[in-house]
């Protein structure tokens, strides 16, 4: 008779009690309700006070609950994003963690030289192509704010270059209602019209408003887009601790939340049942340089307690960062930063989890960090995978053979052959060679190890490429056509 | 040490009810405006940025002795115009066009104020017809820019030049900060000074001013 199975236990983190979870989101309405908001759209601040909100002089709007509420119940649990080929890889629901890149940085260290240097359309397309050869990278973001190309628009062209180096999912940002109407075009173009579009979107818009509290007329023409269009969009705010928000991981995330409430329940007037990602950016404000930290464990601190928020009573698939760092360079600080902010994320099941590859909280972006982080993700998943216990596993025919037999050994038994590769934790670049082998081969840091996949990555990599067709119409929609 | 040590003190700590007694006390007592100011405050709030970048005190620790600096001034402030005192300079500061982050540049408003100069503040997205119009009346030492999007950088040499168009740029010293800006690209655009934090804007600020 066969034994009945014992499933896997999946380590998961928890850090916040229900309790705890109902008495943030509370604090999130009476905020809402009770201190209230700016809001510089006409058309949404309409919208608001149509619904029951009170608004007085200066756009102030104070927000009943209920409205947040009933937002929170027509968005949809699952984000279905996917890739430029119409496959579903990405689907953000309950426990599925996808890591990907950011945005704009203003710098990058340069892949031959090691320098900073101001980022350029080209990094836009290594890092886009890098993405694509990386199996642990899910999707794509510009990591690049580039020097080259018109400032009007900007966003449009760094979409367009990301969509011609890879085919997977693109997280992006737009300025205003004008490119992000563009971008939505060249989406259209890339996978054959409007309707096939909804079907099986692509593309995430990040947009952001103004900690505290304020939402401004184009971040709200963004989201309003969004919402007609049926483009997914996260919206989190800046409440970082100490500056955006106050200093209490609490109450930032009381007032993230607040704001992120706010965005949803405009969506959803604007466009029912439309995809939202929740969630602010709750980091903090570091007290001696000003910096706003990327390597903290206040900001995977408080992506945890949102998991555990959307596990309690959100339900919505949630936005999060991870392998990101303060650290100038690709040091052990980064290293051990990303790892931090990986793990966590991961055991969390934070959905969809950007940054991946910054530096100099968000100044720089590097290739090497993004190379790194895909082997980092390798190995948490390893670890989140949990222990199998069932017959195979536990081996005691083996532990029966090479026990009772003096002489042999697990390394040549059969059941080692037979589980090895999916019972091990196999690197690819973290390394565990011997020490004289390792000086052998140029005695390489991580580092080191790291830049040369990059490079051997970009060199070799094939992205599938797009049609001459679709390509024409890309170039036609970015030069205004 | 000075005569007005508990003063001192008192804004060190950041305890202000005692430091605007102090500064009662000593007007009462009969202490030139000045020698407050610029001994017992300014002096102190020296100290204090001192204290911060060598990472003794941290940022709130430093804006609290700010605010208490601020307290007391609201005592003297209304003697001054009559006995001529000085400010350290007037400075004019905002975050550029297109650019909404204001955090960075309210935390160098404040050292600055702690620091003795005068600021007006115009807030975020501010327009390069705006400064040039408020430089025109409010005559600045110094026009103060932040921008943190490298996309609104160039705002920054718009605002300069429509500071020139307005006849006023040789009368105002230009400092810029922010994140993506550098000192090269304030080379490049020919502002007069560029400071990557809110400690070394003042002291940025001061070297303009031609004091220590
Ligand atoms: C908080 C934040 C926000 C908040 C701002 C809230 C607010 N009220 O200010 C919100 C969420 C609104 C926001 C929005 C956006 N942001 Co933002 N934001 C940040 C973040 C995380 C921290 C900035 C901050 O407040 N730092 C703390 C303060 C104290 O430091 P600071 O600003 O650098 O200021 C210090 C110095 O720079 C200097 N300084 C500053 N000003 C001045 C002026 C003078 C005269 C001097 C001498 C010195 C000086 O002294 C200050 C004090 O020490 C940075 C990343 C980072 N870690 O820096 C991104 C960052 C600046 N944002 C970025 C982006 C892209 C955006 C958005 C476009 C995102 C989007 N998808 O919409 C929008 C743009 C909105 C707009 N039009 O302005 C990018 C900019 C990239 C670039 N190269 O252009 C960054 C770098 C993040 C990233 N890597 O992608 N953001």
């Amino acid at each position: 008779m066969n034994p009945i199975d014992i499933p896997t236990f999946q380590p998961r983190l928890k850090v916040l009690s229900r309790e705890q979870v109902l008495a943030i989101h509370t604090a999130a309405l009476e905020i809402l309700e009770k201190t209230g908001f700016r809001m510089e759209h006409p058309d949404a601040l309409k919208m608001l006070a149509d619904a029951g909100c009170r608004v007085s002089d200066d756009n102030w709007v104070r927000m009943p609950g209920h409205l947040a509420e009933q937002a929170l119940k027509s968005a949809p649990r699952q984000i279905a994003l996917h890739d430029q080929k119409g496959n579903k890889t990405m689907p953000l629901v309950d426990g599925n963690p996808f890591y990907g890149t950011g945005s704009d940085t203003t710098f990058t260290h340069d892949l031959e030289t090691g320098q900073r240097r101001r980022t350029v359309l080209q990094d836009i397309a290594n890092f886009a192509k890098l993405v694509d050869g990386l199996e642990n990278i899910s999707f794509a973001m510009s990591m690049s704010n580039p020097e080259d190309v018109p400032i009007e628009n900007i966003y449009v062209y760094a979409f367009a270059e990301i969509v011609k180096n890879t085919n997977k999912p693109i997280v992006f940002i737009s300025d205003s209602g004008k490119d992000i109407a563009k971008i939505h075009q060249i989406a259209c173009a890339v996978v054959g019209g409007e309707e096939e579009f909804r079907r099986k979107p692509f593309i995430l818009n990040y947009s952001e408003a103004i900690s505290p509290l304020r939402f401004p007329e184009n971040v709200m023409e963004k989201l309003i887009f969004c919402a007609q269009k049926s483009i997914p969009i996260c919206f989190p705010s800046g409440s970082n601790a100490g500056g955006g928000a106050p200093i209490t991981l609490a109450g930032a995330m009381a007032l993230g939340i607040a704001e992120n409430l706010v965005g949803l329940t405009v969506h959803q007037m604007f466009g029912k049942g439309s995809p939202f990602l929740f969630g602010p950016n709750v980091s903090t404000l570091d007290m001696k340089s000003t910096v706003v930290s990327y390597g903290c464990p206040e900001w995977a601190l408080t992506q945890a307690a949102l998991a555990d928020m959307r596990d309690e009573l959100y339900g919505l698939p949630i936005w999060a960062y991870s392998g990101a760092s303060d650290a100038k360079v690709m040091d052990a600080q980064a290293g051990a930063e990303a790892m931090f902010s990986i793990i966590t994320s991961m055991l969390s099941r934070c959905n969809l989890i950007h940054d991946n590859g910054y530096l100099e909280y968000g100044g720089i972006s590097s290739l090497e960090m993004v190379t790194m982080v895909n082997e980092l993700v390798a190995m948490s998943r390893f670890f989140v995978q949990g222990i199998p216990v069932n017959e195979e596993t536990l081996a005691l025919e083996a532990i029966h053979r090479v026990g009772s037999v003096p002489g042999s050994m697990f390394l040549t038994d059969d059941h080692t052959f037979d589980n090895f590769t999916q019972a091990q934790f196999i690197p690819k670049l973290l390394d565990r060679s011997r020490y004289d082998t390792w000086e052998e081969e140029g005695a390489q840091d991580f580092y080191k190890r790291c830049n040369v996949e990059a490079k051997r990555i970009l060199a070799e990599h094939q992205v599938e490429p797009k049609s001459d067709e679709i390509l024409q119409a890309i170039d036609k929609i970015v030069q205004g056509g | 040490m000075s005569e007005f040590q508990a003063l001192s003190e008192a804004v060190l700590k950041g305890d202000i009810k005692t430091a605007v007694a102090e500064t009662q006390a000593a007007m009462d007592a009969g202490a030139n405006i000045q020698d407050i100011l610029d001994t017992g405050l300014i002096a102190t709030m020296d100290e204090v940025g001192d204290r911060f970048s060598k990472g003794i005190i941290f940022v709130p620790q430093m804006l609290r002795s700010a605010k208490t600096m601020q307290e007391c001034m609201k005592l003297i402030t209304p003697l001054f115009q009559k006995g001529g005192v000085t400010s350290k300079g007037k400075v004019l500061i905002g975050t550029v066009k297109g650019d909404l982050h204001d955090i960075g540049k309210n935390l160098v408003l404040m050292m600055m104020e702690g620091a003795g100069f005068t600021i007006t503040d115009l807030g975020v997205d501010v327009t390069p017809e705006k400064f040039a119009q408020k430089t025109q009346e409010i005559e600045p030492d110094i026009v103060a820019m932040s921008a943190l999007l490298s996309t609104t950088m160039p705002s920054m040499p718009l605002t300069i030049e429509a500071l020139q168009n307005a006849g006023v740029r040789d009368k105002v010293k230009i400092m810029i900060g922010g994140a993506p800006v550098t000192d090269k690209y304030a080379q490049e655009i020919k502002a007069d000074a560029y400071a990557s934090d809110a400690g070394s804007a003042v002291t940025k600020a001061k070297s303009l001013m031609g004091i220590s």
